[in-house]
């Protein structure tokens, strides 16, 4: 509609709340982080200019550069195992074989539970003496498998990572919602020209479902990057920091009342955020030039 | 000639066969992963802490209510599921006001700097939200909020306003031009067409984007964990590990606890499954 004289005044007033709340909890606090991320501070003190010192602070500490690598693998795994098992089950499951409502519940429900009660739940399993997963090797006689899963420098970093990448309902979702929103006559032709179901899948549902998939990277990606509780319960990146991430990074530096610092690292976090999305958007827009 | 059709007709049927065994294996592989450790935590929660170190796979020999009993004594979870709740509760009714007053001049009007309001609410959503524990921190602390659930329920209503607006507007947008010109007409304002038409119209956007809201304020942790500290301010989730310190652990128990944590997002999830499902779809695709 368009704005007649009248309204003007309700719509400002109604837009107000909102943008009072994203300002004071988004755009301020993001500022705040960029700003202070340039003072010395310990959370009561005055702040001391120190100009970019925080960051050559972290960027010579190599926790950050190991937190940084585990949060790109992490991304990384995200987009390349957990989107794809996703997409293969949103395929299946969009030609609705027997029970798939009942399926796409089951494979949605650990995306209802807090991440707080999942990390708990792995950890009963990864427990080295009662764990589920060692009962389990000696059940099937490989005892000599078990191990102290999350202590064990060589399993711990897997162990932490692994589990949620086979969580795959959230992105099946939101791909299932894309292959839902292709055209039917794509496949009415496509089946007259005598085209299989794999082939149909490839050549047709995959490509006109790509700014689902865009979405669907995207997120694995960000939530890549954001991820906190898992580690912090399981690990608390240890053993020798080898399992820490960022957000852990920050949040121990916040422990410690080094407040500049933590400003410093979590602005490499947002800036790795969005040069992330930059990067996954731009890799699709070249694969779309170079087929069209 | 007919055997050669006859080979080629048994060898499609069986690779039709493989490709529908492949397809159930996978099907059934992810439903046993998420299942089963679920299913195994519900079992090993009604066990003693002796049955479950002899062996983690037995049934409980008798079902030990007491852990149940004990996470809400020792734990003082009833206390923590009613802070939950009121938090939740709150923050989702102050998220849902804000954002459906917000979605509709977004959605019914055009106006200069609503690309913009788009662009910095698809922004806050990509925004790591982790990253921002110092500023809310000293926000909180600065306005003297800590340590209490307000500052819970007024950030976790913050928090969730963007997906909010996107999934409302995108309800009332879906609304025909005709309802609203009508009243417009009929001599009704701005405010009236907004409560009396809009807003009823869009009951199944309010849901959606509650049900949403809901579940991201009840399972909630970094947060609750950072800006709280007295045990009268705890919230469930901060509750799943109080069985664990330093010392020993009372494993049972604490798996009593994380059921309990548990149990309401899942029967929440069951009963509102097509709003969470579509709220998913149509807040964070469009994000």
């Amino acid at each position: 509609m368009k704005v007649k004289k009248q309204d003007r005044a309700g719509i400002f007033l109604f837009l107000l709340p909102a943008l009072v709340l994203f300002t004071l909890f988004f755009i301020v606090p993001v500022g705040f982080v960029a700003s202070m991320s340039l003072f010395k501070w310990n959370g009561i003190t005055t702040p001391e200019w120190s100009g970019f010192a925080n960051y050559t602070r972290i960027l010579s500490d190599k926790v950050f550069w190991t937190s940084m690598r585990n949060n790109v693998l992490w991304a990384l795994c995200a987009c390349l195992i957990q989107v794809p098992l996703a997409l293969l089950m949103a395929l299946i499951l969009s030609k609705k074989p027997r029970g798939w409502k009942i399926f796409r519940t089951v494979y949605f429900l650990p995306q209802v539970i807090s991440g707080i009660a999942i990390a708990s739940l792995w950890q009963a399993i990864y427990n080295s003496e009662y764990g589920l997963l060692n009962g389990l090797l000696k059940l099937v006689g490989r005892g000599d498998l078990a191990t102290n899963w999350l202590g064990n420098p060589k399993t711990a970093l897997t162990c932490v990572l692994v589990y949620s990448l086979f969580y795959i309902g959230y992105h099946m979702v939101i791909l299932m919602a894309g292959i839902t929103d292709v055209d039917e006559c794509y496949y009415e032709a496509a089946t007259i020209d005598g085209a299989n179901h794999i082939q149909i899948d490839l050549m047709i549902t995959i490509p006109l479902i790509r700014s689902s998939l865009i979405t669907s990277m995207t997120l694995a990606a960000i939530f890549g990057l954001r991820t906190f509780e898992q580690v912090w319960l399981l690990t608390n990146g240890g053993p020798a920091n080898r399992t820490s991430v960022l957000v852990l990074y920050l949040y121990s530096q916040m422990q410690n009342n080094d407040y500049g610092t933590a400003n410093a690292s979590s602005m490499m976090l947002i800036l790795t955020g969005a040069l992330v999305i930059a990067l996954i958007r731009g890799l699709f827009s070249i694969g779309r030039k170079s087929s069209d | 000639m007919e055997h050669a059709v006859e080979r080629q007709d048994g060898r499609t049927r069986l690779k039709h066969i493989l490709a529908g065994a492949v397809k159930w294996i996978l099907i059934l592989f992810f439903a046993f992963y998420t299942l089963f450790p679920l299913l195994w935590l519900l079992m090993t929660s009604l066990k003693t802490n002796a049955e479950y170190f002899a062996n983690p796979f037995s049934f409980p020999m008798q079902p030990q209510w007491t852990n149940y009993t004990s996470a809400f004594t020792k734990a003082n979870l009833g206390q923590m599921i009613f802070n939950s709740v009121t938090v939740a509760v709150i923050a989702t009714a102050l998220n849902l006001l804000v954002a459906a007053m917000a979605a509709y001049p977004l959605s019914r009007f055009r106006f200069r700097g609503r690309e913009a309001i788009f662009l910095l609410f698809s922004a806050g959503i990509m925004v790591p939200l982790n990253a921002l524990m110092v500023p809310y921190f000293t926000i909180f602390s600065r306005i003297g909020l800590l340590d209490s659930l307000n500052s819970l329920r007024l950030l976790y209503a913050a928090i969730g306003l963007p997906i909010s607006t996107f999934i409302v507007r995108g309800f009332m947008e879906a609304l025909p031009k005709e309802i609203e010109e009508a009243a417009y007409i009929d001599g009704c304002g701005f405010f009236g067409r907004f409560f009396r038409i809009i807003l009823p119209l869009t009951k199944t956007g309010l849901v959606t984007a509650g049900t949403f809201q809901f579940l991201t304020c009840w399972n909630e942790f970094v947060y609750a964990n950072l800006l709280t500290s007295s045990p009268g301010v705890k919230t469930i989730q901060i509750g799943v590990r109080f069985f664990t310190n330093q010392f020993t652990t009372d494993f049972v128990s604490m798996y009593a606890a994380i059921i309990i944590a548990i149990v309401p997002s899942v029967v929440g999830y069951i009963l509102f499954q097509k709003q969470v499902i579509s709220g998913l779809t149509s807040g964070a695709v469009k994000g």
